[in-house]
């Protein structure tokens, strides 16, 4: 007597489509987050009358320790300019948003330097602030 | 005497086993959010040093000089107090209509605070005007060998 052999199946188990897709949602929003720069510790002044700002291709930052950074990185006062108007290219008026983000207590000495590297880069500047309560 | 019929309910739970991945995305899902959220700011418009230069020869300009007392501001040379500050700014840009005539130029010193130099500004722009700054040159002499 013949004995009949069954066929396996063998299946991608579906239930865990759900937690794939949703897990690749996630990685795919973090490095759409491209300037990361929630490493960084700074203090934001406070201000009133604020907007919300969407984000923006170019993020400089002076953080608590007066150093500077574009997009995450640490970058040298001399070349920001240049650092800034490579990132922002040739993207037209309106898109040329640079976020400035200054820890309340660096001194005038560090973010003038910094806001002029901005103007002369041709990036529209937006300081970051929090609202005042 | 009547038989009772027994009745087998089978217990149905939830596995546990998915218990720790869900407790796990959930974290990564509310980290993701928090970590997202939209910033909020002012926008300043600056004019660029160039065209600064040449509105200076055409128009005389506000001044505000700043410095690390936050108490009193120097407006056209004068010392103010941080609270009249408003009302003063407000009767010297009266009558000027012209967008290059209501430029008011900062002078800060370089031991000034971002938190005081925003307060300043952000009152400046708030009565309508524009604001340039104006720093202090750096140079470096080289004395005779």
């Amino acid at each position: 007597m013949k004995i009949k052999r069954r066929a396996m199946k063998a299946d991608v188990p579906s239930v865990a489509m759900g937690d794939i897709a949703f897990n690749l949602l996630i990685f795919f929003v973090i490095l759409a987050k491209a300037q990361d720069d929630s490493h960084l510790q700074w203090q934001p002044a406070q201000a009133k009358q604020l907007e919300g700002i969407a984000s923006s291709k170019v993020s400089v930052m002076i953080d608590n320790k007066n150093k500077l950074h574009l997009n995450g990185q640490e970058i040298g006062q001399a070349q920001l300019a240049k650092g800034i108007a490579d990132v922002l290219g040739s993207a037209p008026q309106g898109e040329r948003t640079v976020l400035l983000k200054v820890h309340k207590d660096a001194t005038a000495m560090y973010y003038e330097a910094v806001i002029e590297a901005i103007s002369e880069a041709g990036g529209d500047l937006v300081h970051i602030l929090e609202e005042k309560r | 005497m009547p038989r009772e019929r027994i009745t087998k309910k089978l217990l149905v739970e939830p596995a546990a086993v998915a218990t720790g991945d869900i407790a796990f995305n959930l974290i990564v899902f509310f980290l993701v959010c928090a970590s997202t959220q939209p910033d909020t700011g002012r926008r300043q418009d600056m004019p660029r040093s160039e065209q600064t230069k040449q509105q200076e020869t055409k128009t005389q300009n506000i001044e505000l000089a700043l410095t690390r007392t936050r108490t009193v501001v120097s407006l056209n040379g004068d010392p103010v107090k941080t609270g009249e500050l408003p009302a003063r700014l407000r009767r010297l840009l009266e009558g000027k209509r012209r967008p290059e005539d209501r430029v008011v130029v900062v002078k800060s010193k370089p031991d000034v605070p971002y938190d005081h130099w925003i307060a300043t500004t952000t009152l400046i722009q708030d009565l309508g005007a524009s604001i340039t700054i104006q720093r202090e040159e750096e140079r470096t002499i080289v004395v005779g060998q």
